[in-house]
């Protein structure tokens, strides 16, 4: 036998590190044109299902009033949303500091010029009454007023989104309620009591800029009533307006008044003051105001001709469908070419192997899915002001996280694509699962295939509750709505969902790299 | 780190059937092993329990003295081919050795000098899933040698190759093992081993039947046997018979007998009268030494059963 | 040279025998019931009717699993026609058969016969589902609801279209297969082309548009075959829907053919 020397190599040892990983899996990420052209797609249907929303929508700009498209366009509240700020105020200016004092004994309500009206008294569960102080009476302009309401007891609110609740109950002339906003510089405080002796504090809110004169007052309103009818493939909503009087008493200003004298104004009333329904009637100190309308942001609804801007991105589903087969192709393709035992071979610790390509091809779709957002975000929201529609504004941080969302609902999508090829090994398998498991709910929701209370616990409980990170409009307790996933409101909100999507691409995850230590390959 | 391969007592069953019984073997730096055995004697699952792919039920399987899983770059240290096959056909076989000199900190010129030694560099930029068999072969030699290791082991590298391809990889392999490298190589033909190989590990039924170098082995096979021609064939063996020897028609004009040397033979003839015209010492082939070694040892009920299990 | 119906009928055996012995499939089928099934009576149970002129139509709630049932079937047809291309059996196949249209329609022939057994277990349970689950939900007489009946015309042609909506389903799957070949791009196709329609009908607020996504969508005009209550307001006659769906799967298997034909296994 003879002896050698063994072999020794002149090749220099570079690190160990994961990045040698990531970079051997993006190598085998792009060299795959397959893969390449699956992303792109992603990103055309997306952008292409989008404009197909805005191309597909036309309506006539005179309505049956005789309308302008214009009057489509809500007045923005101080923090920028679009609000509705229809009410009847008797107000007066109050000039610095001051208070206003007033007992409700009355709040009743009524259907207004509806031959389809549903039976009943017609006072709403958002219906309102009680005293403010306005900026001043342009609409939009900001507020803050303690109130009594139909059904959800005393409010402070404040400039539309601001709501905090007081005693509950309902106003009668044996249980009456007395109101109190005092202001100091730009604090406002709202009090209640039940008998005008013993106050207690509702809350206290800060309205920064608040000019030194403000409209004080006394006001009512009423949102509209709706009734959604709903059946397989669609769901339609009528409605109308409703009617809210409230008998105030003890009304008692305090400060500076430089008028002195009470006017009534129907704030965003369609027929301006002349409405004859809504008005006040004043004696010494006891007013009787009549009021329609909200004080309260604007939510979103389907058919509405109001737009949100998640809108341009309905075609997102459809570049899930190709993400998520290139998702569970990049693992699964592996398999079925043996070309995992190389890949294994070359690197022995399989839950970097797996880390890596989670990593790869997150990244991937998170790119596809925020390039795609960035291009049809704009250009759908353009099309559909083309249109003469109205598209609801957002706040920067808002859009920031709907179209970088996008990206995010995609790669989470990708990696559990992914986990369930590591586990499935069969690429159809796999990608059916994830499809139906993503998809599927959606398509219940948004289409109306199933009825909605089933498919909101679908959203709630599937991966599908991802998608609610592209909710760009918040729900508001004190407004009611249907809010469906088909209106643009998903049942956990933007965060909660993403996270239960994120739960189950966790979940495959650690059970992929299980599996994926343990068997032979 | 010793550049070798030691496999030490394993065992694997897949299911009801034995995959691997006792399996173990050493491969030493500088020579190329023969890794034989009929089809199904457990070679495979041996080398992917080398490689860390498969775990073994019971035993090692070590590289340089250290288990698989734990080397950080394991290409420097072992360089593989198991399935020529496994390459996504739509990326091209240089983006196939880029990846995998990535995932080892190698750069693109590391590629460009396997694809040189493995003789690619045309049809390199072409998309793998147009590679012949050959080719693939050669692709997987290249992908072995990228990290430039000290040991390789190749499954069955002769396969789907031409005469031409066959006499290239020879001598290829022969010169990895002059380097010093040890160089294990499977494959279920002997005569592909026979000018290649220096050792024999020969296995059937998931354990080693011998572990021997090719010149004993050859040498046990053959014995003291010498082939005789002659047209008389009926009065050769009475003559060689009646001396003791053992005499066998092994062809119509072709004698071996054993236990007598050649130059007895032919004195033994000359004395007699007997027409002959060629007296030679018997030397086997190999694959007749292996087809000895195996003779019962080939278990086909054992070779179904795990082509079943995989 | 043989007559034609011999050489079919051996594709037919022949393709019989690789769907039968893959174990894929009896899984997939049992999948196709058991989903269907469950998504039906769990749409049985969420709907409820409040009163006379509820509007809701109880052969469509009680056949509603069909929409997830479909994930199945699509599967075991794109399933049927890419595992063997992914193995490279195709080149075996077409071998031992060299007329590969008929080796498509012999495929298509058995996955339609499989479908239309798995489609019916399938239907004839949902139905049996929302026999037993709606009259507790006020699908009631008073409401204005009778049981379910299969001998009541409507129902019985929403039953027995849905599952010829399976089947046209399965053989959509199969000429896109046959076009793409890949599974997993197959089976992303089908869905999405399934999906799309509905989902931009919902966007878009022209109900002229509205109206015609719902009618030129595969699954949208195909589920039409299940509507049995306000049948004048539909986008679609019953059978035209199906009709529009057959129209699909026409489209997807001679395109499926012609490139079988003109292609390299």
């Amino acid at each position: 036998m003879t002896t050698t020397t063994p072999y020794r190599s002149e090749t220099r040892l570079a690190r160990d590190g994961f990045a040698q990983l990531l970079r051997a899996e993006w190598t085998k990420f792009r060299t795959v044109r397959g893969w390449v052209i699956g992303m792109v797609v992603a990103a055309l249907v997306t952008v292409l299902v989008g404009i197909l929303g805005p191309v597909g929508s036309s309506f006539s700009c005179s309505g049956p009033n005789g309308q302008s498209c214009g009057s489509h366009t809500p007045p923005l509240g101080p923090d920028g949303e679009a609000v509705t700020d229809s009410l009847f105020l008797v107000h007066q200016p109050l000039a610095g500091d001051g208070s206003i004092t007033v007992r409700v004994t009355s709040l009743t309500g009524r259907y207004l010029d509806a031959p389809g009206a549903p039976a009943g008294r017609g006072l709403q569960p958002w219906s309102k009454a009680g005293i403010m102080f306005k900026e001043s009476t342009t609409r939009g302009s900001a507020y803050a007023a303690v109130m009594v309401t139909g059904a959800n007891g005393v409010r402070m609110q404040h400039n539309y989104t601001g709501d905090t609740a007081g005693l509950p109950g309902e106003v009668s002339s044996t249980t009456p309620r007395w109101l109190r906003l005092t202001r100091s510089g730009d604090t406002i405080t709202g009090y209640e009591s039940a008998d005008g002796t013993k106050w207690s504090v509702v809350g206290t809110v800060n309205l920064a800029g608040l000019p030194s004169t403000v409209e004080a007052g006394l006001f009512a309103a009423s949102p509209g009533y709706t009734v959604t009818t709903e059946s397989f493939g669609s769901a339609s909503g009528s409605g109308g307006d409703t009617l809210a009087t409230a008998l105030f008493d003890h009304a008692d200003l305090q400060g500076t008044k430089p008028r002195g004298t009470w006017t009534g104004d129907d704030i965003g009333g369609q027929g301006g003051g002349n409405s004859p329904v809504t008005g006040f009637q004043q004696s010494g100190d006891s007013f009787t105001v009549s009021g329609t309308g909200d004080i309260a942001p604007v939510v979103a609804s389907r058919g509405s001709l109001s737009k949100t801007i998640e809108n341009g991105l309905v075609g997102a589903f459809a570049g899930l469908i190709a993400i998520i087969v290139v998702a569970t192709t990049f693992l699964t393709s592996e398999y079925r070419r043996g070309l995992i035992r190389t890949t294994l071979a070359a690197s022995p610790r399989r839950g970097r192997v797996l880390a890596a390509k989670a990593v790869v091809i997150g990244s991937a779709a998170f790119v596809t899915g925020l390039v795609t957002a960035a291009i049809a975000v704009p250009i759908v929201e353009k099309l559909e002001r083309d249109k003469g529609l109205y598209v609801f504004p957002v706040s920067a941080m808002t859009e920031l996280r709907v179209v970088a969302g996008t990206g995010a609902l995609l790669a989470v999508a990708a990696i559990l694509a992914l986990a369930v090829g590591t586990v499935l090994r069969r690429s159809a398998g796999a990608a059916t699962v994830v499809i139906v498991a993503i998809v599927l709910p959606y398509v219940f929701a948004v289409a109306s295939v199933l009825p909605s209370g089933a498919s909101q616990w679908l959203l709630r409980l599937t991966p599908a509750a991802g998608f609610a990170i592209l909710q760009s409009m918040p729900e508001y307790p004190q407004v009611a709505a249907a809010y469906t996933p088909a209106d643009g409101y998903f049942p956990l909100g933007p965060w909660g969902g993403f996270a239960v999507l994120c739960g189950y691409a966790a979940l495959a995850l650690v059970l992929a790299t299980f599996v994926l230590r343990r068997r032979d390959v | 780190m010793e550049a070798t391969i030691e496999v030490t007592g394993l065992r694997k069953r897949f299911g009801p059937a034995v995959a691997l019984d006792g399996m173990s073997f050493t491969v030493l730096p500088g020579r190329i092993t023969g890794f034989v055995g009929p089809n199904g004697a457990g070679k495979s699952t041996t080398m992917r329990v080398i490689l860390g792919l498969d775990a073994a039920d019971e035993g090692k399987a070590l590289i340089g003295g250290r288990p698989y899983r734990s080397l950080r770059h394991p290409l420097r240290h072992v360089g593989s081919l198991l399935d020529a096959a496994a390459l996504q056909p739509s990326r091209t076989a240089r983006n196939h050795l880029l990846w995998l000199a990535h995932s080892q900190g190698l750069g693109a010129k590391r590629v460009d000098e396997v694809v040189g030694q493995a003789g690619l560099e045309t049809a390199i930029r072409r998309k793998a899933g147009g590679y012949s068999l050959g080719m693939r072969q050669r692709l997987g030699i290249a992908a072995a040698l990228l990290g430039d290791p000290p040991v390789l082991m190749l499954d069955e590298p002769f396969n789907g190759m031409d005469p031409e391809g066959i006499v290239w990889m020879r001598g290829f392999l022969r010169s990895l093992a002059a380097q010093g490298r040890a160089v294990l190589v499977s494959s279920h033909l002997m005569g592909e081993l026979q000018d290649t190989a220096d050792q024999l590990v020969v296995v059937g039924r998931g354990k080693v039947i011998a572990d021997t170098s090719v010149a004993d082995l050859i040498a046990t096979a053959s014995g003291d046997r010498v082939t005789l021609r002659t047209t008389e064939r009926t009065p050769a063996m009475t003559v060689l018979a009646r001396v003791g020897a053992t005499v066998a028609a092994t062809g119509p004009a072709t004698l071996t007998v054993s236990g007598l040397p050649a130059e007895r033979v032919v004195a033994l003839l000359g004395e007699s009268g007997v027409p002959f015209s060629e007296v030679a010492a018997h030397r086997a082939s190999l694959e007749e030494a292996y087809m000895e070694l195996t003779r019962g040892a080939v278990e086909f009920r054992a070779a179904t059963a795990e082509e079943t299990a995989r | 040279m043989r007559p034609w119906w011999t050489s079919t009928a051996e594709a037919l055996h022949v393709e019989w025998t690789k769907l039968r012995t893959t174990t894929g499939t009896i899984w997939l089928l049992f999948a196709v019931v058991a989903l269907t099934v469950a998504l039906s009576a769990a749409s049985a149970a969420a709907v409820t009717c409040a009163g006379p002129g509820c509007d809701r139509d109880p052969a469509k709630v009680s056949l509603a699993g069909i929409t997830v049932g479909q994930a199945a079937v699509a599967m075991l047809a794109v399933l049927a026609v890419s595992g063997e291309y992914s193995t490279g059996m195709i080149r075996v196949t077409f071998a031992a058969m060299p007329r590969r249209t008929t080796v498509l329609a012999a495929k298509a022939a058995v996955v339609s016969g499989l479908v239309l057994v798995a489609g019916t277990v399938a239907v004839l349970a949902s139905v049996l589902a929302g026999l037993l689950i709606l009259p507790g939900n006020g699908f009631t007489a008073e409401n204005g609801y009778e049981a379910l009946s299969l001998a009541d015309g409507p129902v019985l042609r929403a039953a027995a279209g849905s599952v010829l909506y399976l089947v046209l389903i399965g053989l959509l799957s199969l000429g896109v297969a046959a076009v793409v070949r890949d599974a997993a791009a197959a089976i992303g196709i089908v869905l999405g082309l399934l999906y799309l329609f509905p989902i931009v009908a919902s966007v878009v607020s022209d109900p002229e548009w509205y109206r015609r996504f719902q009618q030129i969508g595969p699954m949208s005009a195909g589920l039409a075959v299940q509507a049995t209550v306000n049948l004048g307001s539909q986008p679609l006659d019953p059978w035209e829907g199906l009709g529009i769906l057959a129209i699909w799967a026409a489209g997807a298997l001679l395109a499926g053919g012609a490139l079988l034909r003109l292609r390299d296994a």
